[in-house]
This record gives C-alpha cells, structure tokens and sequence, in this order.
C-alpha cells in the first residue's frame, strides 16, 4: 500500500439535490441493495415519499468524494467475499454489488442518507400508471469503448434484466418487480420504463439495481467475457481482476463529474474475519467489513484504526410459522416475544451493535409506525399468556443459521435460553446450513420449513411494503404468516397513489402486525467497519461502499 | 515383476481412483438436500425463473446424459470441466489458476518439514537420552499438539501485527498480479532479487504454520526409524569393518529409514494441496482449497467437482511418484 501523496489540493465537490420517491425490492441474507448517490447535479426528494415526481428538489449540500488534483492515492478495501462474476445483472449479494456500482452507474440512486439522487438519468415522472420516463443525462461515456451513453443503452439493460428474450436470465429480475420492459422514446433523449398496475415503488427499486451497460459491448461479446470484464459509466475503470480473490480499479479520468480522490481502488478478499483485522491494524487495507464485536476493542486500541458503526437495513427476527401449533395461536406468539429480554442480546451479545425491532419496518423507512414499541420483557406475562393458549408444557426448536448474520448462532442460544426459562416452555437451539434453511423457507410452499427459525431480511428500499409483503403477506416468498387483513392492507398501499394515504397504511400494516407477534422481533443488525485513519469514509447503511466519496483524511 | 510393469500398474490403480472420485462426487450433487436450482436461483425466484435456469444450464435432462457428458468433458486434452453456474466461466481455468498457488506452498510447507525434521530427528536418535534428544523430542509434541490455525494466527500477531516483519496474508503481487515461485526465481536469475525476496515474505509464515505439524510428525518418525535401523547387526558390521560413522549413519541408516518417511511426505503433500482450510483462511491463501470451500458455501457444484477431481489426481500422482521412489528404495515392492 503506498503512501498518499503530499501537498494534494482537495477540490470540494456539493452536491446532491433531492427528489421524491422510494421503495422497493427485499432480499434476505445479504441482497438487495442501493445505490449511492452522490451526484453533482439536480437530485430528488426523500426517503419518505413515493418518488412520482423529480420536481419536489430540495438541495441538500453532502460533501463527498474529495479528490485530489494530483498525486497517487490508492486505497484498498477488504471484504469477506469477493465476486465470482463481473456481470453486474448476473449477482445478487452485496459484496459483489458493492465492487459492481464503482464501474457501473444506475439511472437514479441513493445517497448516504437513503435519499433518492440522480445518477445517469437528470429526471424521472410518472407519465400513467404503468409507465415512468427517466431523461437521460448526456455526456457520460464507457470506460472501455469511449463510446457515449445512449437512451439505447438504459433500454437495453432494463430488458436485459426483466426479459426472458435476450438470452440471459437475470438472478435480479426479481429486484425489478412488476417492471416488464422499457422502450426508447422518439424524439427524446428519454426512456419509459413499463410495469404491470401503477407500481408505486418503481423509483425505489431503481434506486437500487439496473447498473446500465453499453448495449452493443454486451452484445458483441460472450457470456464469459462480459462476466469477466467491465464496462461501465461509473468513477473507477477494471484494471485486473482476478476470480474471488481481488479486483483492482483505476481511476476513470474522463468520469462525468470530477474524477475520483482515490486513484487506484484494490477489493481484496479475507473471509476469516481476525485476517481482516490483522490487516488493517498492520496498514495492508485501509476499510474493513464485518468487524466482529469481539475484535472492536484490539482496533480501538490502535492509533491508526478507526471503528465505524451503521444500523444496516436489515431486520433479524425468529419467524413463527402461523399455520402450526404452537405458533398458530396469537397468544403464544406474544409469549415469546414477552419472554426475550431483547435489552440484554443488544447489550451483551451484540455489544451493542444493534437497536431493538417491535414491528417489521425499521426506523428510517417508508411506513415505519413510530407509536408502536418494543415488546417489554415480561415473563409472568409470558408464562400467562403461554397458559391462555392451551400449549403449556410445549417443546419448540428455534433453526437458525450459524455465521450468517452478526452474532446469529449466539443470538438463537439467548433466545432459547430465555423461552426455556420460562415454566412452561422448552425450548432448544438447531444449528442449519443457511442455504439448506433458506431454500426450506422459500420454496413457495407454508407448509415445509421449520416451524420456529431465526432469519435477517435486508430491504434497500427503504419502504415498509418490501419487507412485509415477502416475508408476511400469504403470497410473500418467504411468509411464515397468513392473514387476510394484512394481506389487503398491503394491496391497499401498492395501489394508492396518494403518499400520505399509502404511508397510513403501511403504519396500519406495522401496527397490526406487531399485535399480531408472526415474528419475535429482535434486532436491526448494525454494519461494523474498520478504517485506516489515511482515509476520510463514512459506512452506510444500506451496506454499500462508495469509493468515489473516499478522500484523504486532514 | 518389472519396474515398468509395476509403475504402469500403479497409473491404472490412480485412473480407476479418479473415476471412482468423478462418479462419487457427481452422486453426492443429486443425493444432497436441495436442488443444484435452488442454490443457483435467487432465494425469492419464482419458480417459471427456476424452471428456466434448469433448462439453461441444462439441469432438466436426465442424470445419466449429465453424467456421460461430463465424463467425456473431463478427458484429455480438453480437460473441460464445465462453466460455473454463477459466472458463466470456465471452471478448469478457475480450477488451474488456483492450482499453483496451492501447489507452491503445499511444496514450501513440504519443504519446511523436510529440512527441520530429518537433522532433527538423526540428531535425535544418535543422541539418544541426552539433552538434544529431549530438545527434539520435546519440540516434537509440541508442533504435534499445537493447532495449526492457533500457530498461524499467534504467529500472525506477533511477526505480522506487532513487529511488521512479514504480511498479515495474501500472496506476494506485483501490481495486481499474483507472484508465483516461478516469476521470483525468473526475477532473481536477472539479478532483481527483490521479488524473491517480496515472495518469501508472503510465504514463510503460511508454510512455517503448515510444515510445523509435519516437521514434528516426520522428526519423530526419523529418530524411531533411525534407532531400528542404527541397532540392526548390519550396522554393527559395517562400524566394525571401519565405515566412518557419518557414512554409516547418512549412507546406510538414513537410506533405509527413508522409506516411510518418503511415503509420509507423499501423503502429506497431496493433503496440503487440498486441506488445512481453516489455517490458510488465517492467511487468506487464495488456492484450491479457497476456491473449494467457496464452492461449497455457494453450493458451485460444477466447481466443487473440479477441484474435486484435481485434488484426487494430485494424490493419485503424487502417490505414484511416491511408490515409484518406494520401489526405487526398496526394489523389493515390485516383485
């Protein structure tokens, strides 16, 4: 790792302007995601409202990506993961999403703050339902083919993504849900983007994926190449890659807005977690992922190293399966959550790398019920309402994954601890391979997995529907519950064109499934970070790393 | 029967064992819970997306067509171990990109063992109930019962993090590019010795950590079979017909040792070409076995397989050249 160079003349970027919209598209274990955004022109609202319009800017000035006018500052990251595709509609993790969106640019992103930004298209309106228009910028060019951007290119990958006719099959399609294509239109620099039904979180679920690429590289070479090969808008441009192990960026001098601070970007790739740590304590990387509480202290103790903490938007919760006994009765639902001190797992477990959950949503997004609390921890009451639902004397076993999430295994075992305790409850803990669970919980079918199990969903959108509607509508991919009430409170709210009608509804939603206790909700999981003090970063919670805002520390 | 006769012999055997390995391992991919579509596709794919990913990567036709196909793939020159679900590419480039690099410190730990544990375990046995003997022997249990991973990481901690004398990890590159023993020799016969010296660093510790264990097993394994070996009434002939005692003990004691600890050190390294995950995860090794247990985390089956079948072959060959040295020691196994 080389020195950052002396006497650098930082150039202060503002930017950003912000523009309504939001939501959309989940992923359990570790997808789904957002972009960033940091841009140097107009950008849109909040993360509360629905996005249907650019026009309700509101300038916010967000200081990133100072770089350096000369000068070589190189800066190296170290992930537990490293991609096995450059493909950037061929993943869906974030590890590889976060090397991805250093090359490729979407059409609109996120910024720290979850605010929807403008990326490579300047504006975007709902025309009607089921069409959206994104005006695309001018100027941007492909790092590998100089060639510019088109509307051609935005078109093409939107359809790359959702269609089944390109000769491709995106794991992302999914993230694009209810989108069915998109077409240039005439006479404009301008794209609409087609849905099925009004789609109201279109713009959220495009704050996240559809990294654009040039249509005529994608299609002029080989599946293998282009999964081997990028060729994006974005601030860095590929220099070596090599598979799983390293992936290495050179600055895009003729990026669109200034170029980057940093000027050659190394991913390198630790999955033993004290490999991370030793690495950046001895100066071999300059920001660490997945830092585990354990180690926060050896890295406070260094005068180089900084630890940096961010709730992530990703909710742990032990999902009850509502159609078996002893979990289809309410009471014994509430029981459990009356049981766990969730207090003590923040404090002593998680140490506290975490904030306590009481409803689906959490606290930044769209739809999230600020009335409804936590359940207390109350034992007696637990043992009571466990005696009202007729399954005293029950045995249960919580599933749960182990080096999933942060702390999971332990998490379960307090859990199970705290239910056991309880008279008239046992209960133990299972340890599963997570894939194993995972394809168990969401292979469509209530009926199969595990009746008790611990799981994280992580939900970039920032909108309440894209978490309860997979995880807890009767249709939900991964639903432990059913419910007809629920099920047309969120109908309801994808229907609604009002925002402040379709935001009373998912608080509804929030509201009334907290009563209804399908989960013993835990803990939003916090992302921890190691950082050299050579580097001036910010984490984020949407777990994405933005290397263009990175410069050198003062 | 001839040496040839029983070398060929031999390669057969380490054919049929390939095979064997190929077969057992396409089985398991079916006898698995869960299907290969289910770890490919998104957790939340529908199942039209799962169906057409079946299709796709041709997981729809009937286990045997799979089979034969990937047989055939596998044959020489070829050598086409199919395209990874995930990246659509090659897994056997995937598979020998990775192979040196194991290779390399597979050979360095092999390497390690070998010069610490054969003068250790002479000195040992000619030395027998004296301090140096219980220096070896008490270094012996020690290396035996330390946990690799424990030695890599405490290692790790005080030459790397403390005293910043070697890497935490990694191997050595050069820009982007990773270093291979090959390109450090090549820099050094052109008189830059600096890349040696960059790819030594990277490496001693990572093989210091695997060779230890090693090192312990074969000085304990020297000096049992040196003290047979020195109390058998050749040697006594030989001392008694004035053989200096250097060559009675090099020349003829050590040869016959020899024997185990060659087929020991065959075995050895074709378990550094493919095992101690754990310990080089401390040093985040980017080699076959990273690649396999990356593989089996995401459920790769097609590359799971590949590195399969290569570190079967690399115990099948190396296990050959083992009893080819065996025979060449003792001519007796070829009858």
């Amino acid at each position: 790792m080389s020195e950052e160079s002396p006497n650098v003349d930082i150039d202060r970027r503002s930017f950003v302007k912000l523009a309504g919209a939001a939501t959309a598209t989940a992923s359990l274990a570790g997808c789904g995601s957002s972009g960033d955004g940091e841009g140097d022109a107009e950008a849109t609202s909040t993360p509360e409202s629905d996005g249907e319009t650019a026009a309700d800017t509101e300038a916010t000035d967000e200081s990133s990506g100072e770089s350096e006018d000369s000068g070589e500052f190189p800066v190296t990251i170290t992930q537990g993961q490293m991609p096995d595709t450059l493909d950037p509609h061929d993943h869906r993790n974030i590890p590889a999403d976060i090397v991805m969106r250093q090359c490729y640019e979407g059409v609109i992103s996120r910024n720290r703050q979850g605010q929807i930004v403008e990326m490579l298209a300047t504006e975007w309106r709902r025309i009607e339902p089921g069409r959206v228009r994104f005006s695309i910028r001018e100027g941007p060019t492909f790092q590998q083919t100089e060639n510019q951007l088109t509307p051609e290119d935005v078109a093409y990958t939107v359809n790359r993504m959702v269609k089944e006719n390109v000769g491709f099959t995106s794991p992302q399609a999914g993230q694009l849900g209810g989108v069915t294509g998109a077409e240039v239109v005439d006479g404009e620099r301008a794209v609409d983007v087609l849905s099925d039904g009004l789609n109201p979180i279109v713009f959220a679920e495009f704050a996240i994926y559809c990294d654009v690429v040039e249509r005529a590289w994608t299609q002029d070479n080989d599946s293998s190449y282009v999964a081997q090969n990028m060729n994006g808008t974005g601030p860095f441009q590929l220099a070596e890659y090599e598979q799983n192990v390293q992936v290495t960026f050179d600055r895009y001098e003729d990026y669109w807005r200034e170029p980057a601070a940093v000027s050659q970007l190394t991913f390198r790739s630790a999955q033993q977690s004290s490999a991370r740590v030793n690495q950046v304590i001895a100066g071999e990387t300059d920001i660490i992922v997945n830092v585990p509480p354990q180690s926060v202290g050896r890295l406070n103790e260094s005068d180089s190293v900084s630890v940096n903490a961010v709730g992530s938007t990703r909710i742990i919760y032990n999902g009850m399966r509502a159609n078996a006994d002893p979990f289809s009765s309410q009471s014994f639902r509430q029981a459990m959550n009356f049981a766990v001190d969730l207090d003590s797992i923040i404090t002593d477990v998680l140490q506290e790398f975490g904030e306590q959950t009481g409803q689906p949503t959490l606290q930044p997004f769209f739809g999230y019920n600020d009335e409804v609390e936590p359940y207390a921890h109350d034992p007696a009451e637990a043992e009571r309402l466990v005696e009202e639902s007729g399954h005293a004397g029950v045995s249960i076993t919580l599933h749960t994954p182990v080096g999933r999430y942060l702390k999971d295994l332990q998490i379960a075992q307090a859990v199970a601890g705290m239910i056991d305790d309880l008279s008239n409850v046992s209960c133990e803990v299972k340890q599963r391979d997570f894939n194993t669970l995972a394809s168990e919980l969401t292979d469509g079918d209530i009926t199969t997995g595990p009746k008790f199990y611990l799981i994280g969903w992580g939900n970039a959108t920032f909108d309440a529907s894209q978490t309860i509607n997979p995880t807890l509508t009767s249709d939900g991919v991964l639903t432990s519950f059913q419910s007809d009430q629920l099920d047309s409170l969120i109908t309801e709210a994808n229907q609604a064109v009002e925002t402040e009608q379709r935001e009373q509804l998912l608080q509804q939603a929030n509201a009334f499934s907290h009563e209804q206790a399908p989960w013993i909700f835990l803990n939003r999981q916090f992302g921890v970070y190691g950082s050299t003090n050579r580097v001036d970063w910010q984490p984020r919670n949407d777990e994405r790393i933005d290397a263009y805002s990175i410069s050198p520390a003062e | 029967m001839g040496y040839s006769r029983f070398l060929l012999k031999r390669a057969g055997q380490g054919i049929l064992v390939i095979w064997g390995v190929v077969t057992v391992v396409f089985a398991l991919r079916y006898i698995t819970p869960g299907s290969p579509v289910t770890f490919i596709a998104p957790l939340d794919a529908s199942q039209a997306l799962k169906q057409e990913i079946a299709i796709e990567y041709g997981l729809n036709r009937p286990i045997y067509v799979q089979y034969i196909d990937y047989v055939i793939g596998l044959l020489p020159p070829n050598i086409d171990m199919g395209q990874s679900f995930a990246a659509g590419t090659s897994v056997s480039s995937q598979v020998f990109a990775a192979l040196p690099r194991s290779l390399e410190l597979a050979v360095a730990a092999t390497l390690v063992a070998v010069m610490l544990s054969i003068p250790l375990g002479v000195i040992s046995a000619t030395n027998r109930h004296e301090p140096t003997d219980y220096a070896a022997t008490t270094f012996s249990l020690m290396g035996i019962s330390t946990p690799n991973f424990w030695l890599g990481l405490m290692l790790t901690l005080l030459l790397a993090v403390q005293f910043n004398i070697f890497p935490t990890g990694g191997m050595a590159r050069v820009g982007g590019t990773p270093l291979l023993f090959t390109d450090a020799v090549g820099s050094l016969v052109s008189g830059r010795p600096q890349l040696m010296i960059t790819w030594l660093s990277h490496i001693i510790l990572p093989a210091v950590t695997l060779g230890t264990y090693f090192t312990a097993l074969v000085t304990r394994l020297t000096r049992s079979g040196m003290l047979d070996e020195l109390g058998k009434t050749y040697i006594t002939a030989l001392r008694a017909k004035g053989i200096p005692e250097t060559l009675v003990r090099f020349r003829h004691a050590l040869k016959n040792t020899l024997v185990p600890i060659v087929t020991v050190l065959g075995l050895q390294l074709g378990t550094l070409i493919g095992g101690a995950v754990i310990t080089l995860r401390v040093f985040s090794w980017p080699g076959l076995r990273s690649v396999l247990i990356d593989a089996i985390n995401a459920r790769q089956w097609v590359i799971l397989q590949g590195c399969l079948v290569v570190v079967g072959a690399g115990f099948v060959i190396v296990n050959t050249v083992v009893d080819a040295l065996y025979a060449y020691l003792n001519p007796e196994v070829t009858v």
